[in-house]
């Protein structure tokens, strides 16, 4: 039992090392000095350690900017998809309705739509509401795009809470909507927490959009300010690697917050059993 | 927060009639009297901005009331950008397009035409390579702006102690060269005299140029593939023999990006290599011990003492189509056509697109070869298609590679990509 | 019961060992006002309005644009030039195109067989370790996923690089002298398996973090009761976790294989869907056809072929999915 145990868990260290070893990989050339970027030598170690490439990454102008930028956009995009997604989840699994099939299908049919070949028509749309250049674009975009798969998740989400639950609290003397919001929505912690990650890493990576419908400089997200780093000269790569580590972090940071309330939000399921 | 609003108002609007796509201009521009913005993109390094800061500012001196808006575009992503700002109701005025892309927009109407104005903009200097990349149906889409093309860039203190005594003048002396060095240098095993990846098709064009064949011809109103030539198989068998003779260990299957070529010459243990002037920037910027060790020279000919025709990389300015300023637009083109920023644009180490003194390049060992070698130079087919070659898989690359690797005999490897190319090209 | 049960979050199937929610039939709220009954559709309002707006229109235009010829002339003048099917019938009539079609199904399926069963023994695996060890691993995956895309392509191109590539460094130190500047990059198929690769790395981490979701929510009492009939692990998980997971694992399957089928620029950063072609897939094709040529008639056509496609190879989940949802109401 304990040889079944320790196995386990050294499968997965060697799984954990799969998924990291492209990022360490990344932190690693981004340490590296210029001169040792090629090297036939076996350098699974960096033979030597700048923090050049942090600096370049750093002091190239826009950085803190277009962190800004992509936090605005991202974050609201998700709370957008999250809030609207969740009226839709509530609906779909606690009421009878005519139409309800035909929404379902909806939702799914929707997640089919091929991104990149709806730029044109988005952007004659973006362009006839007078939204060109401006960040809301993109935060409209990112909302309508997640919001399929944000309210087809959160709808298995809100199925997993036992309606026996809501209805007892209600027995209780709360209204619906207190029911709602002192037993069911505390609940689904952990689901919006899944589905908000989703939903944040996609508006977060985009590139195609950011690029095609804000041209002002001051307004470019993240991903367009990476690109910045190839440039007709070729490519610096120490500090494209160094500036896509400070680029992960946000995305780490608003995990590791958001995975203390996944463990609460499980534990505080597993306690009303 | 403007934006923010018009989101709300958007919403509410769509509240309204849902997808009531109404066109709103909003006006703001273009008055007569008004001030004006001339807005002016330019490419990510395209010209040093001691140019283009003295640029803006005389051209609004002397234009009372005009802003010039200057907007550094990268190249990563740049068709889409493109496209969808000529579509939007207030497109840049001047664009910067790279020169085998122009042909695809002038066909296309997206860009104004520039005939009338070719004398006023110094139109008797034009580069010649250029000028070709910029005309469509007789007429003239646009101005050139800069080019620059490859050399042989060399570490001079090897070839002396290989005992080269001069930048050859000849393929043959060029071989010997390799020969030399991949002798003198034979202790280090890491050694290549020449570096050179399998799909450097820009310098194979100019191997096959110089045998007097090119890769596609006019057929028709379109074009066909032309690699199945005697010339154009010979340039390729010479560009083996530059493989085989040099034993490169650069890949077979990718260009001179991947891994780029500069970092590779910067590890000092690179006698050679074919590139642009740029490149050996970042080679002596990745390893600064190059410094005073490097020259460059014209790529050899056949002929010994003459230079091999050059690919002219490069770019074109042009006016978009739907230009509310585009009068504004060409007076700036103008003076930007002027001897004193042409000058400037070759002191920043490029050969200026409208002017034919290039003393101002020729001040270093890259820019006199460049310099030396940019009268020879050509560009590829002038047609709309060209642009999806490039864009796409490049059947010259894939070329390369079958024939270089063994993959394919000469004959089919040229056969395959003929029939390619004249597919792209013919549709 | 946890409360993150996500079993029902998939086609509940004809297996009536899945557990069903209560039925909302009878819940002592059914006060029948109307209010009551047009909340649903009040809740549902801000999600219809923007999915049918800032998608269903857009989609509505693709379709629309296929039967159009434009280019950036149309584009930009804003001409409408119908063509009718020929945009259709370019792309069908193209002998490539049926090759590009098969290609594209066979990696799909392919990554996405992978993808999920690495998934589901990854989220399976986590139930068994310690929890440090856990979170090392959750945190690992966490990076995979939040790699910018521009970091991720390069980095594995670096890792399989022919000569200065991490991979071939160590195989020959490892004593495979053979893959001393072996090309990983030399034919369709051995880019499209690093680029499987890539795309699997990157699917994983949402595949198990979902699993692993609906894992910890199948309680406990069951597998009690399998393991003191002495069952093995793999009869426990016949038994107990299959029948349990399998709605979500079709659910993510289902995601997966829409996603999976519609990857553009992992396929494009690689080698362009090359060499020679070798690993192009439909939405390269689209790129190269449609949207470098600036011919978005085509491209908007390659797309409603390839939506179309996905209809087919998603008909029978969907078909299953509406007839559960008629049985639900």
């Amino acid at each position: 039992m304990i040889a079944k145990k320790v196995s386990a868990n050294v499968a997965a260290l060697v799984v954990a090392l799969f998924f990291a070893f492209p990022t360490y990989w990344m932190v690693a050339t981004a340490l590296k000095p210029r001169k040792d970027l090629l090297s036939t030598g076996y350098d699974l170690v960096p033979f030597s350690v700048t923090g050049s490439n942090f600096a370049t990454a750093w002091a190239k102008p826009g950085f803190l900017n277009s962190l800004g930028n992509s936090l605005l956009v991202s974050l609201s995009a998700v709370l957008a998809a999250i809030v609207v997604g969740l009226l839709a989840a509530v609906a779909l699994s606690r009421m009878r309705f005519k139409g309800r099939k035909g929404f379902v299908m909806m939702l799914l049919v929707a997640q089919m739509a091929p991104f990149e070949a709806l730029l044109i028509p988005m952007f004659l749309m973006m362009r006839d509401l007078d939204l060109l250049d401006r960040l809301p674009a993109l935060a409209l975009i990112y909302f309508a795009v997640t919001l399929p798969f944000c309210a087809w998740t959160l709808r298995g989400f809100v199925n997993g809470i036992p309606l026996e639950l809501e209805e007892a609290a209600m027995v209780d003397g709360c209204g619906r909507w207190g029911a709602f919001r002192r037993v069911t929505l505390p609940l689904l912690g952990p689901g919006l927490v899944a589905t908000s990650v989703f939903a944040f890493v996609t508006a977060w990576n985009e590139f195609l959009f950011a690029l095609s419908l804000v041209k002002d400089q001051t307004k470019e997200t993240l991903p367009v300010w990476l690109s910045g780093f190839q440039t007709q000269f070729g490519t610096d790569w120490g500090g494209a690697m160094a500036a896509s580590a400070l680029f992960t972090l946000p995305v780490l940071v608003f995990f590791l917050i958001v995975q203390r309330k996944m463990v609460t939000g499980v534990t505080a399921g597993a306690v009303k059993g | 927060m403007k934006g923010w609003r018009g989101l709300a108002v958007g919403a509410a609007a769509l509240a309204v009639a849902v997808a009531g796509c109404g066109t709103s201009s909003d006006g703001g521009s273009g008055n007569s009297g008004e001030p004006k913005t001339l807005t002016v993109w330019l490419m990510d390094g395209s010209a040093p901005t001691t140019l283009t800061d003295a640029l803006n500012k005389e051209f609004q001196d002397s234009h009372a009331g005009v802003t010039v808006k200057y907007e550094v575009q990268k190249w990563n992503g740049i068709q889409e950008k493109l496209t969808t700002a000529l579509t939007s109701n207030n497109p840049p005025d001047v664009i910067e397009l790279g020169n085998t892309q122009t042909a695809k927009f002038a066909a296309e109407e997206t860009l104004t035409d520039l005939s009338g104005d070719v004398s006023g903009l110094n139109g008797d200097q034009w580069l010649g390579g250029l000028k070709d990349s910029l005309t469509w149906d007789g007429k003239q889409y646009g101005l050139p702006f800069y080019a620059a093309n490859r050399t042989v860039v060399y570490r001079t203190d090897l070839f002396q102690a290989a005992g080269i005594a001069a930048a050859p003048k000849s393929r043959d002396e060029w071989v010997s060269a390799i020969e030399k060095l991949k002798a003198a240098n034979a202790a280090d095993p890491d050694f290549q005299p020449l570096y050179l990846p399998g799909q450097s098709w820009y310098v194979l064009l100019s191997f096959i140029w110089d045998e007097g064949g090119d890769v596609a011809k006019p057929q028709g109103s379109a074009w066909a593939g032309a690699v199945d030539t005697p010339q154009a198989k010979a340039g390729l068998e010479f560009y083996k023999k530059l493989v085989d003779t040099s034993g490169t260990k650069a890949p077979k299957d990718a260009d001179e990006a991947t891994p780029q070529q500069m970092e590779v010459f910067g590890t000092g243990k690179v006698g050679m290599m074919i590139g642009l002037p740029w490149e050996l920037a970042g080679a002596v910027k990745a390893n600064p011990d190059l410094k005073e060790k490097v020259g460059a020279f014209p790529i050899p000919s056949k002929t010994a003492g003459k230079t091999a025709p050059v690919f002219l990389g490069g770019s074109n300015l042009a006016v978009p189509a739907g230009s509310k300023n585009a009068d504004l637009a060409k007076e700036y083109l103008k003076l930007l056509s002027s001897k004193k920023y042409q000058d400037m644009l070759a002191e920043g180490g490029a050969v200026p697109g409208t002017s034919t003194d290039t003393a101002k390049l020729a001040t270093t060992p890259i820019g006199k070869a460049l310099a030396d070698s940019a009268p020879n130079g050509k560009v590829t087919p002038t047609t709309p298609a060209w642009a999806a070659v490039e864009a796409g898989q490049n059947p010259l690359k894939d070329m390369l590679t079958a024939y270089l690797t063994g993959a394919k005999p000469l004959d089919q490897a040229t056969a395959d990509a003929n029939s390619a190319l004249s597919k792209t090209l013919g549709g | 019961m946890t409360a993150v049960h996500t079993t029902d979050a998939a086609v509940p199937t004809d297996d009536s060992s899945a557990p069903r929610r209560a039925a909302p039939d009878g819940a002592p709220r059914r006060r029948g006002g109307a209010f009551d009954r047009a909340l649903p559709y009040l809740l549902l309002a801000p999600a219809v309005v923007a999915i049918l707006w800032l998608i269903g229109w857009p989609v509505l235009s693709v379709l629309v644009t296929s039967f159009r010829k434009l280019n950036l002339r149309e584009l930009t003048r804003g001409e409408v030039v119908w063509t009718g099917l020929d945009n259709y019938a370019e792309i069908l009539g193209d002998p490539a195109f049926w090759g590009i079609a098969v290609r594209t199904v066979v990696f799909t399926g392919l990554v996405v067989v992978v993808s999920v069963l690495a998934g589901l023994l990854i989220a399976l695996l986590m139930r068994q370790i310690s929890p440090v060890v856990r979170i090392a691993l959750q945190v690992a995956m966490l990076l995979a996923w939040a790699m910018p895309l521009l970091a991720a392509t390069t980095v594995y191109q670096w890792i399989f690089d022919q000569q200065y590539g991490i991979l071939n460094k160590t195989l020959v130190k490892l004593g495979f002298d053979a893959f001393a500047g072996y090309s990983w990059f030399s034919t369709g198929t051995s880019t499209l398996a690093v680029i499987g690769l890539l795309i699997t790395w990157q699917a994983v981490p949402f595949l198990a973090f979902s699993l692993y979701a609906g894992a910890i929510g199948i309680p406990k009492d069951q597998y009690e009761a399998a393991g003191i009939d002495g069952a093995s692990a793999w009869q426990t998980f016949r038994a107990v976790t299959w029948p349990e997971l399998r709605p979500l694992l079709l659910m993510v399957t289902f995601l997966s294989l829409l996603w999976d089928f519609k990857v553009f620029a992992q396929i494009w950063a690689m080698r362009k869907g090359g060499p020679d072609g070798g690993s192009t897939t439909l939405a390269v094709y689209q790129y190269l056809e449609g949207i470098s040529k600036s011919h978005f008639g085509v491209a908007a056509a390659v797309s409603v072929v390839m939506v179309a496609l996905l209809g087919l190879l998603t008909f029978q989940y969907l078909r299953r999915l509406v007839r559960s949802q008629e049985g639900e109401l």
